[in-house]
C-alpha cells in the first residue's frame, strides 16, 4: 500500500518538473511577461494575441503577470531572463519612461525588439453623471481649483501617469494624481466614484463608455474614434496635445536571430488572424504593425523624447 | 425573480449537453488536482488549460475553466488536513484543526466534511449569484480606498488573534507579518525597500513560500525533533467505520457550514484577498460562538467545516463583479476575464444581455459542477486518509519533497524554495515557543493592501484624515473595530461588579 502511494506521489512530482530538451525552436510554450496586474489593457491585448498566435507558433503562448513598482519588477525580470526566446516581455511605452525617473536595472537597450502590435491614443474618462459637460468646463474647473480634480492612473511613473502630467502642462492646469496597481483597479475606482477622472488608454473602460456609465472627456488622438464619432479630440478643441501608447514584444538582448524571426512571423500571423482582428476591434485598440527594426527605432526615439519630457517636468 | 428561473432553466438545457457535461467534469477533476498539489493553485491551473480551449465555443470553455477555479477550493483542504501543508492560500486556516483531527485518526470525517461543506456553501453561493448579482455588484463599487482601508484595519484587529491563544503573541506575529510585507517595491513611488540589491526580493516575499514553510516544513522539523521511537510510529489509523462523519459530526458542522457560506459570500464581494479573510473570519466566528471553545486548535470539526465552506462561497461571489461589471476583483477571475476575451466575449456591463446563453449556461454548470465535485471527492476520502498509514520516517521526507517541488511550480523560482526553508526553520522555533503562524500570514496578506489603500485615501483627501470617518461604510468598520476592542473591557468590569452571579457562558 505504502509503495503504491509512493508511486502516485512520485508520478505527481514528475508531472510537476517535466524536463524539456530538444534542438528546434520552439520546443515548449513561450511565456510573455506582463509587468502589470491581470485585467489591464496590456494584459487583455496580449492574452488575445497569445490565443491566436499559439497555433502558428506550434506551442502555446502563456501570459505571466508580474505587477509591481510601476512595471519595474516585470521588466527587470524580463531583462534578466535567459535570451533563448522562451521568455518574452510585453514592451509598452513606460519601458522608455521609467528608466528616466528611477534607477532601473534596465533600459530598452537590454532587449531585442520583436514586433509592435498596437498603438493607441490616450484619454481621460469621467463618470457619465459628472458635473462637467465638455472639455472646456473640465479645464476651466481645473484652472479655478488647482490640485482638486483627482485623476487615477495605473501606477506611479507609468505611461498614463506621464500622459496626464504632460497634458497638465499643455493645458496649464494641475491635477491630483492617484496611483493604482493597474488599469483594472483605476477603472473600478472611477465607476465607484472615488476619483473624478481616470487616465487610460483603450481598451480600458471602453465597455463602460459603450454602456453609458463613463464618458470620454479628453481624447489625445490625431483623429476621432471610429466607434465614438461624436467625441472630439483635444486638438480639435484648441489644445495641441497628441499622445498615445504603443505595445509590442521584446526579448532579452542576445536572443538568437532565427528565434526572433520565428517569433516575429508567428506573432505577425497571430495579428492577421481574423479572430484577433475582431477582438482588437471589440476592444477599440488600434492595430499598428512594425517589424523588429522599425520597432527598435520607435523605442529609441521615445526613449529620447521622454528623457527630455521627464527632465522638464522635474524642474 | 420568475425571469431568472426561466433563464436558469434554459441554462440547464445548455449545461446538460453531453459535451458541456464532459468539460464540466474535466474542469472539476483538474481543479481538484490543482487544489491538492501544494503550490500549484487555481491561477496556474486555469492559465495552463486556456490553450486547450482554443477550439471550443466560449460557453464550453468558460464552463471548464470556471470548474477549475471552484474545484480547487475542494482540493485545497486535503494536504492541509493530512500533512499540515496548505494546498492553496485559502486553506491555511484548515491546517489548524484539520491536521489535529488527522493526528487523532479522524482524517476521514475532516476530509468528508470539507467536501460536504464546500458543496452546501457552493450551492448557496450560486443561488446568491443568480438572484442578487446586479445590486451586489453595484454595492461592491462603493468600496473605495478609504472603505478598503477601514475594512482591512477592522479585519486586522479582529482576526489577528484568530486562534485565541495569546493576544500579545498574536499581535507580535502580526507585526512581523506586516514588516515582511513591506519588502519589495514601494507600491506608490516604485522605490525598492529592504531588498538589499536583490532582484528576486523586488517582487516581495511570496505568500505561498511563507505559508508552506511555517506550516508544512515547520511541522516536519518539529516531528524530527522528537525521540527516534516516535518516528517509527504511524499516525493513528482510522477504522473503516470512522472514515465518514458520524451523525454527531454532521449536527455539529451544519451551523458552521451555513455561517461560513454567509460570511464567504459577503466577503467574496470585496476586492482583494477575499477567500483568505473569509476563512479567518469563519474560524473566528465558530470559535467565539462554540459551546466548547477549548476544542479549537485540538481538532474541532467546526474549525474545518466553517472555513472550507467560506472559501467556496467566496469563490462563487467573486464571479459577480466579473459577470456584472466585467471587472476582476481576484487574480483567478482576472484570468477568466482574459479567457472570455480570447473567445470573443467582451466582459463588461453589457455581457449578460449580449451573451445570455453563456452567462446562464455557466451558472447552471456550476450547480452541476459542485455536485460532480461532491461525488468525485467523497470516494477519495479513504484513499487520502490511508496516506497516514505510511510510517513517519518515510512520510516526512516525502512531505519535504512534495513541498519543494510544489513551491517551485508557483514561480519557477529556486529563490522561493530557500525562502520556504527559511520560514520552515522559523516555523519550528515558533512551535517550540508556542507562537502561532496564522496571524503572521494574515498580516502578510493584508499589510501591503492596507498600505496602498491608506496612501491612496490620503492622496485623494489631500492629507485629511477625516476621509476615514466622513464616509459611512468606512466609519462603520472603524466603530466596529473600536467596539471589538472596548466591549471586552466593559464586560469584565460589569462581571466584577456583579460577582457571584454565576457568570455568563458567553465569551
Amino acid at each position: 500500500m505504502a509503495k503504491r502511494i509512493f508511486n502516485v506521489l512520485f508520478i505527481f512530482s514528475l508531472m510537476m518538473v517535466m524536463p524539456v530538451k530538444a534542438a528546434d525552436f520552439p520546443v515548449k510554450e513561450v511565456q510573455v511577461i506582463i509587468p502589470w496586474a491581470a485585467g489591464g489593457a496590456t494584459d487583455l491585448i496580449f492574452r488575445a494575441l497569445a490565443a491566436t498566435t499559439g497555433k502558428y507558433l506550434g506551442k502555446a503562448v502563456v501570459i505571466v503577470n508580474r505587477p509591481g513598482g510601476g512595471s519595474a519588477v516585470g521588466y527587470t525580470e524580463g531583462a534578466k531572463a535567459k535570451p533563448d526566446g522562451y521568455m518574452l516581455t510585453s514592451a509598452v511605452t513606460p519601458l522608455t519612461i521609467l528608466p528616466h525617473q528611477v534607477a532601473t536595472a534596465y533600459t530598452y537597450k537590454d532587449f531585442d525588439p520583436i514586433i509592435n502590435v498596437v498603438s493607441d491614443p490616450s484619454m481621460f474618462l469621467i463618470r457619465a453623471d459628472a458635473p462637467w459637460k465638455s472639455l472646456k468646463e473640465f479645464i476651466d474647473y481645473a484652472k479655478k481649483n488647482p490640485d482638486m480634480i483627482t485623476v487615477g492612473n495605473s501606477g506611479a511613473g507609468g505611461g498614463v501617469h506621464l500622459v496626464a502630467l504632460a497634458f497638465e502642462k499643455a493645458a496649464g492646469v494641475k491635477f491630483n494624481h492617484i496611483p493604482f496597481s493597474g488599469g483594472g483597479p483605476s477603472v473600478t475606482a472611477i465607476l465607484g466614484g472615488h476619483i473624478n477622472a481616470v487616465s487610460v488608454s483603450p481598451p480600458e473602460g471602453i465597455e463602460h463608455v459603450k454602456a453609458g456609465k463613463l464618458k470620454i472627456i479628453a481624447l489625445f488622438a490625431e483623429k476621432r474614434f471610429e466607434m465614438f464619432p461624436d467625441v472630439q479630440t483635444v486638438k480639435e478643441q484648441g489644445i495641441d496635445f497628441v499622445m498615445g501608447m504603443w505595445r509590442g514584444l521584446i526579448s532579452p538582448k542576445g536572443t538568437p536571430p532565427d528565434a526572433i524571426k520565428k517569433l516575429h512571423d508567428a506573432f505577425k500571423q497571430g495579428m492577421d488572424d481574423p479572430a484577433f482582428i475582431k477582438n482588437a476591434k471589440d476592444m477599440a485598440v488600434n492595430l499598428s504593425y512594425l517589424g523588429p527594426e522599425a520597432f527598435g527605432k520607435l523605442m529609441a526615439n521615445d526613449h529620447e523624447f521622454f528623457g527630455k519630457l521627464v527632465k522638464e517636468i522635474k524642474k | 425573480m420568475f425571469e431568472s428561473f426561466q433563464h436558469l432553466a434554459t441554462g440547464f438545457g445548455i449545461a446538460t449537453t453531453i459535451q458541456n457535461l464532459l468539460y464540466c467534469l474535466i474542469g472539476a477533476i483538474v481543479g481538484t488536482l490543482v487544489g491538492v498539489l501544494p503550490g500549484l493553485g487555481p491561477i496556474a491551473g486555469i492559465a495552463l488549460l486556456i490553450p486547450a480551449t482554443f477550439g471550443l465555443n466560449p460557453t464550453s470553455a468558460i464552463i471548464m475553466l470556471a470548474g477549475i477555479y471552484y474545484g480547487a477550493m475542494y482540493g485545497g483542504s486535503t494536504t492541509s488536513i493530512l500533512l499540515n501543508v496548505p494546498g492553496e492560500t485559502a486553506s491555511v486556516i484548515t491546517c489548524i484543526d484539520g491536521y489535529q483531527m488527522a493526528q487523532k485518526g479522524r482524517a476521514g470525517p475532516a476530509l468528508a466534511m470539507c467536501a460536504i461543506g464546500s458543496f452546501i456553501a457552493g450551492s448557496i453561493g450560486i443561488f446568491g449569484l443568480v438572484f442578487l448579482a446586479p445590486p451586489l455588484a453595484e454595492a461592491a463599487l462603493a468600496f473605495g480606498p478609504p472603505e478598503y482601508f477601514s475594512l482591512m484595519v477592522f479585519a486586522f484587529i479582529v482576526l489577528s488573534n484568530v486562534t485565541g491563544t495569546s493576544l500579545v503573541k498574536s499581535l507580535m506575529m502580526a507585526v512581523i507579518g506586516l514588516i515582511i510585507g513591506t519588502i519589495g517595491l514601494d507600491p506608490v513611488t516604485g522605490d525598492a525597500r529592504f531588498t538589499f540589491g536583490s532582484i528576486p526580493l523586488l517582487s516581495g516575499i511570496e505568500f505561498v513560500a511563507v505559508a508552506i514553510g511555517l506550516f508544512g516544513i515547520g511541522e516536519v522539523l518539529t516531528n524530527v525533533n522528537q525521540p527516534l521511537e516516535m518516528l517509527e510510529q504511524k499516525v493513528l489509523i482510522p477504522r473503516l467505520r470512522e472514515l465518514y462523519p458520524s451523525f454527531q459530526d454532521l449536527k455539529r458542522s451544519i451551523g458552521a457550514i451555513l455561517r461560513g457560506a454567509g460570511i464567504g459570500f459577503g466577503v467574496g464581494l470585496v476586492p482583494g484577498p477575499a477567500p483568505v479573510i473569509a476563512t479567518y473570519a469563519s474560524y473566528m466566528t465558530e470559535r467565539k460562538i462554540s459551546k466548547h471553545p477549548e476544542e479549537f486548535g485540538k481538532g474541532a470539526i467546526e474549525g474545518v467545516a466553517g472555513p472550507e465552506s467560506a472559501n467556496n462561497s467566496a469563490c462563487q461571489s467573486a464571479f459577480i463583479p466579473l459577470f456584472v461589471l466585467g471587472i476582476p476583483f481576484a487574480p483567478p477571475t482576472a484570468i477568466l476575464l482574459g479567457a472570455l476575451l480570447i473567445h470573443g466575449v467582451s466582459p463588461g456591463p453589457l455581457m449578460i444581455s449580449n451573451h445570455p446563453q453563456l452567462f446562464w449556461g455557466v451558472i447552471a454548470s456550476m450547480y452541476i459542477g459542485n455536485f460532480i465535485l461532491l461525488i468525485l471527492n467523497l470516494p477519495f476520502v479513504p484513499l487520502f486518509a490511508n496516506i497516514l498509514r505510511i510510517p513517519k520516517k518515510i512520510l516526512l521526507p516525502l512531505v519535504i519533497l512534495f513541498c519543494i517541488t510544489g513551491m517551485f511550480t508557483v514561480n519557477n523560482s529556486v529563490f522561493d524554495i530557500w525562502i520556504m526553508l527559511l520560514f520552515g526553520g522559523l516555523g519550528f522555533l515558533m512551535r517550540k515557543w508556542a507562537f502561532e503562524g496564522a496571524p503572521l500570514l494574515l498580516a502578510l496578506v493584508l499589510g501591503p493592501k492596507l498600505e496602498v489603500a491608506f496612501r491612496q485615501s490620503l492622496m485623494i483627501s489631500h492629507g485629511n484624515f477625516g476621509v476615514f470617518i466622513n464616509r459611512p461604510i468606512s466609519m462603520a468598520f472603524l466603530i466596529g473595530m473600536l467596539l471589538f476592542l472596548i466591549l471586552p473591557i466593559f464586560w469584565k468590569l460589569f462581571k466584577k461588579t456583579e460577582k457571584g452571579g454565576g457568570g455568563s457562558s458567553k465569551q
